[in-house]
């Protein structure tokens, strides 16, 4: 049990690339901290030096309040699930998980009670005495997780250790982590370049881009309140919708139509450095079909009309993917994000517009539907350098306050 | 590998070339196999099996002191070759496919330059230095150039199998808890146990077979090898046919090839990896 804190640790290779730069992180004892981001991100890495298993090049990384930059992996007592398992092919499932209890000297009995007692927990009592060839993927991971459970560590550490599971496995193992973590209260830092699994699993998510960290926080407050562009692009599926928009006396052009601004976001708007072009994000659920509003929700948004594309009903909601005229959104981090989800190639005339309205909305394809946006939900941003402008003191008001 | 639906025709042109090539390589050693059981009288009677069978050359080589000495001399320095150039070379091929040292290119580019080096060109500055340094007609006076050109062949062979070892396994094991040293030994080369053995099985055989040095590098029984031995076999008497001597030999020394062969075989399981990582 220990806490982690990275203070201003970095990762420069030795042909000059800055992997990760002066990360600043306090992990809590017993925190679950997930660290985020599209590949290439630097959090691998940052997980690797927290390991041991990577150099820190500079700052200072303290395991238990105690510096341990220049101590190795085994003087560390962290435990590390990888996300090919790694497990060790020559030997059962037992001495796989006996294997950290053996190097550390601990006699026979104590080794056979702890890794019983790891059987338990994870469902591999009937499974001790086979070999990992002959164990299904699921099986192997939480092998894998029984290895860095049974010797109790300071802290786990987790590579991506899901990616590898079909999918439905993967929800279900999602919730097996969760217990697991709060059953031994194990201070855990996980990497996932899933946005899904990062919202669902951690105290704490980071977000990371290019090395850098672009906001830490509880994954609602991300998800209500992101910081900039990239944040507010990566977390949410269907992600949020991004739309160009042009300041004008006291009004936001766009795509959309005009919209209204909030006293504050004017005088902010109208100070003269502020930016004229912005871009405008709004998630999906905060749309909805103008019929179902009722007369006190469409006064605090705006109706407009657009074509309906398609129509994906799923049940509890219905997506409605609409198409809106004028140009796309541009910017560096939402090209990044396009470029991660293997979207850039995929551009379409005009934007899309997805929308998440209610199951009893009757719209169909091809028509022409009216549909009500929360203009209390909408976020501003600057194409420029990214920052949500519509965040005062870490909370998003939308674009109406005053 | 013939899968489930390769047309019958095409399995049977298959099976019928691998007869074919198997027949082909067979035939002088079965050959010579018939040669080694005839009687001198039937030797040259051009029949393929034996018409008289006989035990008697056997008989004859290892009641003369000249073979015996050449095989004890052929196991030792075949052995100690091979052991010292896999051990070498398990560390090199290690260090090889781990690592990024300064200078990793070179000793790959050279070490594939010594391979590719034709001995034959090596036999008399070899001879010169040999007799200057008093290795000349010696166990180590072998072994050395046999280490020396076995060496390329372990390195490659082994780094081939390190690099199929996952590394994620030692930053599993670092992680648990383990020295660079235990790592190696407790995950790593229990792992590369089959590459080893290929290896030395490999390294063995170019040792054993090996004629050029060992004729150019040796000149009494002090430390001449099997294949030198073989080509200095009279018979009995200057009158004498040895060739049924000589066959008798031959078959011997081919034992112990596969003696190692088959004891390392079991030992040889492909795909020992399966399960370490994702799949």
């Amino acid at each position: 049990m220990a806490d982690i804190v990275l203070d201003k640790v970095g990762k420069r290779f030795p042909d000059g690339t800055v992997a990760v730069s002066e990360v600043d992180l306090e992990i809590a004892d017993g925190e679950f901290v997930i660290l985020v981001g599209p590949s290439g991100c630097g959090k691998s890495t940052t997980l690797n030096m927290i390991a041991g298993l990577e150099d820190i090049s500079s700052g200072e990384l303290r395991i238990g309040g105690e510096r341990v930059n220049d101590k190795a992996p085994r003087d560390r007592d962290i435990a590390m699930v990888f996300q090919s398992y790694a497990l060790y092919p020559n030997m059962t499932v037992r001495e796989n998980m006996a294997f950290p209890l053996k190097l550390a000297k601990l006699d026979k009995a104590t080794i056979d009670r702890k890794v019983d007692e790891a059987a338990k927990v994870l469902e591999l009592t009937a499974l001790l005495d086979r070999r990992p060839a002959n164990l299904s993927g699921g099986q192997r991971q939480r092998v894998a997780m029984g290895r860095a459970i049974v010797r109790q560590p300071k802290a786990f550490l987790m590579d991506e250790p899901l990616s590898n599971l079909d999918a439905k496995l993967r929800v279900q193992m999602r919730t097996v982590v969760s217990r697991l973590q709060k059953k031994l209260g194990t201070t855990t830092v996980y990497v996932t370049h899933d946005q899904t699994e990062a919202m669902t699993l951690g105290d704490r998510v980071v977000i990371m881009r290019g090395g850098a960290v672009q906001q830490v926080g509880p994954p609602q407050e991300l998800y209500d309140h992101p910081a900039n562009l990239f944040v507010a692009g990566f977390i949410g599926s269907p992600s949020m919708n991004f739309l160009p928009a042009t300041a004008e006396q006291g009004r936001l052009r766009t795509a959309l139509g005009e919209l209204p601004i909030g006293d504050r976001m004017r005088r902010e708007l109208e100070a003269g450095n502020a930016p004229r072009e912005l871009i405008v994000g709004i998630r999906p659920e905060h749309f909805e079909d103008a019929e179902l509003v009722d007369d006190e929700t469409r006064r605090r948004g705006v109706e407009f009309a657009a074509p309906v594309d398609i129509v994906e009903s799923m049940g509890s909601d219905k997506y409605v993917y609409f198409t809106v005229e004028g140009e796309r959104a541009t910017a560096a981090e939402l090209e990044e994000l396009a470029a991660d989800s293997g979207a850039a190639e995929f551009t379409g005339a005009g934007s899309n517009l997805v929308t998440r309205l209610s199951a009893e909305s009757t719209v169909a394809e091809g028509e022409q539907r009216r549909v009500w946006c929360n203009l209390e939900k909408i976020h501003l941003f600057d194409p420029a350098n990214g920052r949500n402008l519509t965040l005062h003191e870490g909370r998003s008001a939308g674009a109406l306050a005053d | 590998m013939a899968s489930l639906d390769t047309p019958a025709g095409a399995k049977w042109r298959w099976g019928l070339l691998d007869v074919v090539v198997v027949v082909f390589a067979l035939v002088p050693v079965l050959w010579i196999m018939s040669l080694s059981f005839k009687t001198p009288a039937t030797l040259t009677d051009g029949k393929f099996v034996p018409r008289e069978w006989t035990l008697e050359n056997y008989r004859t080589i290892f009641a003369t002191d000249q073979f015996v000495r050449a095989l004890v001399n052929s196991i030792g320095i075949a052995l100690i070759a091979t052991a010292v150039a896999v051990v070498l070379g398990t560390m090199a091929a290690y260090a090889i496919s781990r690592l990024d040292f300064p200078g990793k290119k070179l000793l790959v580019g050279v070490s594939l330059l010594i391979a590719m080096f034709p001995q034959v060109s090596l036999v008399s500055p070899l001879f010169e230095i040999e007799r200057q340094l008093g290795l000349f007609d010696t166990w180590p006076g072998l072994i050395l150039p046999y280490i020396t050109f076995a060496l390329p062949l372990a390195i490659y062979t082994l780094s081939a199998f390190f690099k199929q070892i996952p590394w994620d396994l030692e930053k599993a094991a670092k992680m648990d808890g383990a020295t660079q040293g235990q790592a190696f030994r407790r995950v790593i080369a229990p792992l590369a146990a089959p590459g080893v053995f290929t290896t030395a099985i490999l390294v063995f055989i170019f040792c054993w077979n090996d004629f050029l040095f060992a004729i150019s590098l040796t000149s009494t029984e002090r430390s001449r090898t099997v294949p030198v031995a073989l080509s200095f076999f009279t018979g009995e008497s200057q009158f004498e046919d040895p060739t049924g001597a000589i066959s008798a030999a031959a078959v011997v020394i081919t034992v112990p090839i596969i003696l190692f062969v088959l004891f390392f075989q079991r030992r040889i399981v492909s795909g020992l990896t399966s399960g370490a990582v994702k799949g």
